[in-house]
C-alpha cells in the first residue's frame, strides 16, 4: 500500500531571505544532512549567504536565474524558492522557510519534519470520504465503521501541507489584533483535505511530488506591494488553490496537519506597517466565488492541460476584475512554458 | 489579557438521551458532569425489566410499551433491539440541544491527566460557528489560541451556525466488524487536540456514541432508521442519520464539527455478532454513498422536515432497487417526520393528545 520512496528521490529547497543561515542549518542538520539541498538566494538580498559546511548544498543566485532567459516571472522574495523547483531534478521536494526550526512534539521529542512529509507522500490520501480518526494509514489508526470499503485504497498523495507552532501563518490584520497570540497547540494528526474543499496552502512548510505537480507549483499571483514578510504575500495561497483544483480534477490527494515546525516571530511586530497598503484584504474574497465554482473539463487529463485550462479561465473570469489576476494568468502560462523547457526532467 | 469566559451550562436547554438495555451504572462516573441535566432514558428490549437509574438524576424513562402508547401505529418507525431506538428520545425532548452517549462510554482523561468534561466541549462546539465553506488549516478558528489563517477569506469569517458536534473515542475505536476481527487488539491512544468543521459536500461516518446536536436546527434529520429485530441490517443507524443530516446541513447552510471531546469507550462488542449485523450494510453502503453524494435538494426545501421528506422520496425512487428494505425505510422516514411534527408542533399550537409531558 505504501510507496517505496528513497532519500535520493528528494530535494530540500530553501529560499534564503536572510543571509545568515547558520542557526537554521545547524538546527536542521540531523534531518537535512542526508539529502541534496538547493538554496535559492532572494535576488533582492545583497549580502553573502552564510551556510555551515557538511551539507550537500547547491546555492543558486540571481545570476543563475539568467539561464531562464527573459521571463515575466518575478522570483524575488518568497517567490525565489520556485526557481529551486525548476532546477531540481528530483521526484519530490520539501520546502521550509528559513525562519523555521524543528519543533518538539507533545512528548518533548524533536520532530523530523522531513520524514513526516515523506510519510505523508508515501501513504495514500483519502479525499472521497472523511475518516473521523484522520489518517487511516497512521500506526494505531484505521478506517472507522461506516467508511466504504471501495474507498479504502485511497489515492496517491501529491501535496503535504505542514503547520507551524509559535508564530502561526496569519494575515497582517490578525497579527496586529492578536499580537500576543502564539500557536501552542500541537495537533497530532494528518488528514486528507476532502475533494471539493478549498483550502489556503501556506508555503512555509510544504512537500510535494514535483514530477507530477511541478507545472502547477508556480509563483503567479503577486500583490501590488508584495513584501518580504509572509503576510505581505499570497503567492503560495494562490498556488495552493490552483493545485487543489488540479488534484481534485485528476484524483490526487492533498494532506494537511503534521509535521509542525516552530516559526520564529522576528517579523511579528511589523504587521501594522503592512496594513497601510495591504491589498490582500479583498483578494481572497474576490477569488472565492471563482474557486467555489471552477470546473475543469474532463479532457484535461494531465497537470499541464489543467494548468493551461485554468489559466485561460482565470484570464477570462478574474482578469477583468483586477489586473493582478490577468497577470497571474499570464504567469501561469509562462510557468508552463518554463516548466517544459527547464523543469520537466527528473534524474 | 481578557479573562476566558466560562462555558454556559445550558442545563435547562439540553437533554441527555441514553439508550440502554442493561443498566445505567456508567452514570455514576459521569455524575459530576451530568447531574445538572435532565436525562431521557430510552429502554430497549424487554419492557418488563426494571432499569435502575442512580439516585439524584432528574430523568424520564421510556420503554417499548411507552413508545407504542405514545406513537401508536407510528411506533413502527422506532427500532427494537437496537440502540437506534434512541432517536425516540430526540423526538420527545422539549429542549434545544441533545447530547447522546452510549452506556459503555466513560469519562476520558486528557494528556495532562485531567478528566474531560465532554458535555462542556460539545456545548462549546455547538455555541461557536462552523466553517464549512473553506478549510481552515489551524482547525476550529473559534477555539482559544487559534484563528483563521492567512488566505482565509474575510467574508467567511463569521461562519455558519453549528448543528452537530461529533465527538471521538479513546480506547476501543469505532471500527467495523472486519477491522475488529483483523485488529482485535488495536486501541485508540492518540489524543488529537482539534475540533474541525467537515467541509460542505463531504460525507463522513457519524458515530452516535458521543454526539451532540442542536435539535431546533437539525432534529428531524436525526432519525436512526430501521435496525435490529426483524430488520436485515444493524450498526448502520447512526451512519444513516449522519449521511441524511450532512446532506441537509449542507443544503441549509449549517455546520457539522468533529473531533474533541473524547470519551473512553470501554466495551468492544462481539465482532462475529457485528459482522452478521453489518453484512448487508457493507455491500449496500457502496450504493448508498454515491446516492448521498449526488442527492440534490430543491431550493423550495427550506426546512429540515421538507428536506427530509424529499430525501425519503429519493430513497424510495433510487434505492428501492438495491433492496426492498429501502422502500420500508423510506416509508418509516415519512412516519418519523409525521410523528416528529405531531409531538413537536410549531410554538403556539397545542400539543397532541398523546403528548408524553401530559401523561407522565
Amino acid at each position: 500500500m505504501s510507496l517505496e520512496i528513497q532519500d535520493s528521490e528528494f530535494d530540500i529547497v530553501i529560499a534564503a531571505l536572510q543571509p545568515n543561515l547558520t542557526t537554521f542549518f545547524e538546527a536542521w542538520r540531523p534531518f537535512f544532512s542526508r539529502f541534496h539541498i538547493i538554496v535559492v538566494k532572494d535576488p533582492d538580498l545583497a549580502e553573502e549567504l552564510q551556510i555551515p559546511t557538511g551539507f550537500d548544498v547547491k546555492v543558486y543566485t540571481k545570476s543563475d536565474m539568467g539561464v531562464l532567459g527573459a521571463t515575466s516571472i518575478d522570483f524575488s522574495g518568497h517567490s525565489c524558492r520556485y526557481f529551486g523547483y525548476l532546477v531540481s531534478r528530483k521526484k519530490y521536494v520539501i520546502s521550509i522557510d528559513d525562519n523555521c526550526l524543528p519543533a518538539k512534539d507533545n512528548g518533548g521529542l524533536i520532530v523530523d519534519a522531513v520524514s513526516q512529509h515523506m510519510s505523508n507522500l508515501k501513504t495514500p490520501a483519502t479525499p472521497f470520504f472523511f475518516n473521523t480518526l484522520y489518517d487511516p494509514f497512521r500506526k494505531g489508526a484505521d478506517f472507522v465503521r461506516g467508511y466504504p470499503f471501495s474507498l479504502r485504497e485511497g489515492v496517491e498523495c501529491m501535496l503535504s501541507c505542514g503547520l507551524w507552532l509559535h508564530n502561526a501563518d496569519y494575515d497582517p490584520m490578525t497579527h496586529v489584533v492578536k499580537r500576543n497570540q502564539r500557536n501552542t497547540t500541537y495537533v497530532d494528526a494528518v488528514m486528507t483535505v476532502p475533494i471539493g474543499a478549498i483550502m489556503p496552502v501556506s508555503g512555509i512548510n510544504v512537500a510535494f511530488n514535483r514530477e507530477v505537480l511541478g507545472p502547477v507549483m508556480f509563483p503567479a499571483l503577486r500583490l501590488r506591494k508584495d513584501g518580504k514578510h509572509r503576510w505581505d504575500t499570497l503567492e503560495d495561497i494562490w498556488n495552493g488553490l490552483c493545485a487543489k483544483v488540479v488534484c481534485d480534477r485528476l484524483g490526487y490527494g492533498v494532506k494537511t496537519g503534521l509535521p509542525y515546525v516552530i516559526r520564529s516571530d522576528a517579523e511579528a511586530g511589523k504587521a501594522l506597517e503592512s496594513l497601510k497598503e495591504w491589498e490582500g484584504v479583498k483578494v481572497m474574497d474576490d477569488v472565492l466565488p471563482f474557486f467555489q465554482s471552477v470546473k475543469l473539463s474532463t479532457t484535461a487529463t494531465t497537470v499541464e492541460d489543467c494548468v493551461k485550462e485554468l489559466a485561460s479561465i482565470v484570464k477570462e473570469k478574474l482578469g477583468p476584475q483586477n489586473a493582478i489576476f490577468a497577470k497571474a494568468a499570464d504567469a501561469m502560462e509562462e510557468w508552463a512554458k518554463l516548466w517544459e523547457s527547464h523543469g520537466a526532467q527528473s534524474s | 489579557m481578557a479573562a476566558v469566559p466560562s462555558t454556559p451550562l445550558l442545563k435547562d436547554e439540553l437533554d441527555i438521551v441514553i439508550p440502554t438495555i442493561r443498566n445505567l451504572d456508567f452514570l455514576e462516573m459521569w455524575r459530576p458532569f451530568f447531574q445538572p441535566y435532565h436525562l431521557i432514558i430510552v429502554q430497549d428490549g424487554d419492557p418488563s425489566k426494571i432499569i435502575r437509574v442512580p439516585e439524584g438524576f432528574d430523568y424520564e424513562l421510556y420503554n417499548r410499551n411507552d413508545i407504542n402508547r405514545i406513537l401508536g401505529p407510528k411506533a413502527s418507525c422506532i427500532s427494537f433491539k437496537d440502540s437506534a431506538c434512541r432517536c425516540f428520545g430526540y423526538m420527545v425532548s422539549k429542549k434545544k440541544y441533545i447530547y447522546t452517549i452510549d452506556d459503555d462510554c466513560f469519562v476520558a482523561k486528557d494528556p495532562s491527566g485531567k478528566d474531560i468534561n465532554a458535555l462542556e466541549q460539545h456545548i462549546k462546539n455547538l455555541l461557536s460557528p462552523s466553517t464549512p465553506y473553506f478549510f481552515n488549516t489551524l482547525y476550529d478558528p473559534y477555539r482559544d489560541g487559534a484563528d483563521f489563517v492567512r488566505g482565509y477569506p474575510f467574508s467567511l469569517r463569521e461562519g455558519a451556525p453549528t448543528a452537530v458536534s461529533h465527538g471521538l473515542w479513546l480506547n476501543i475505536p469505532d471500527y467495523d466488524a472486519p477491522t475488529q476481527l483483523v485488529k482485535p487488539l488495536e486501541r485508540n491512544s492518540r489524543y488529537v487536540d482539534a475540533v474541525l468543521t467537515i467541509p460542505k459536500g463531504t460525507l463522513f461516518p457519524m458515530c452516535g456514541m458521543n454526539l451532540a446536536f442542536d435539535r431546533e436546527l437539525i432534529g428531524p434529520a436525526m432519525y436512526f432508521g430501521l435496525m435490529g429485530d426483524g430488520q436485515p441490517i444493524g450498526r448502520y443507524d447512526d451512519m444513516w442519520a449522519g449521511w441524511c443530516t450532512k446532506v441537509i446541513t449542507d443544503h441549509l447552510g449549517l455546520g457539522v464539527k468533529t473531533g474533541l471531546p473524547y470519551i473512553w469507550h470501554s466495551k468492544a462488542s462481539n465482532p462475529f455478532v457485528n459482522l452478521k449485523k453489518e453484512y448487508n450494510g457493507i455491500f449496500w453502503q457502496e450504493e448508498l454513498i454515491p446516492f448521498f453524494q449526488s442527492v440534490a435538494l430543491p431550493k423550495e426545501a427550506t426546512t429540515v422536515q421538507k428536506c427530509y421528506l424529499e430525501l425519503a422520496k429519493q430513497v424510495a425512487a433510487k434505492l428501492g432497487k438495491v433492496d426492498c428494505y429501502f422502500n420500508k425505510l423510506a416509508d418509516s422516514m415519512v412516519t418519523w417526520i409525521e410523528a416528529w411534527d405531531e409531538l413537536n408542533p410549531p410554538k403556539g399550537v397545542v400539543a397532541a393528545e398523546n403528548d408524553p409531558a401530559k401523561s407522565k
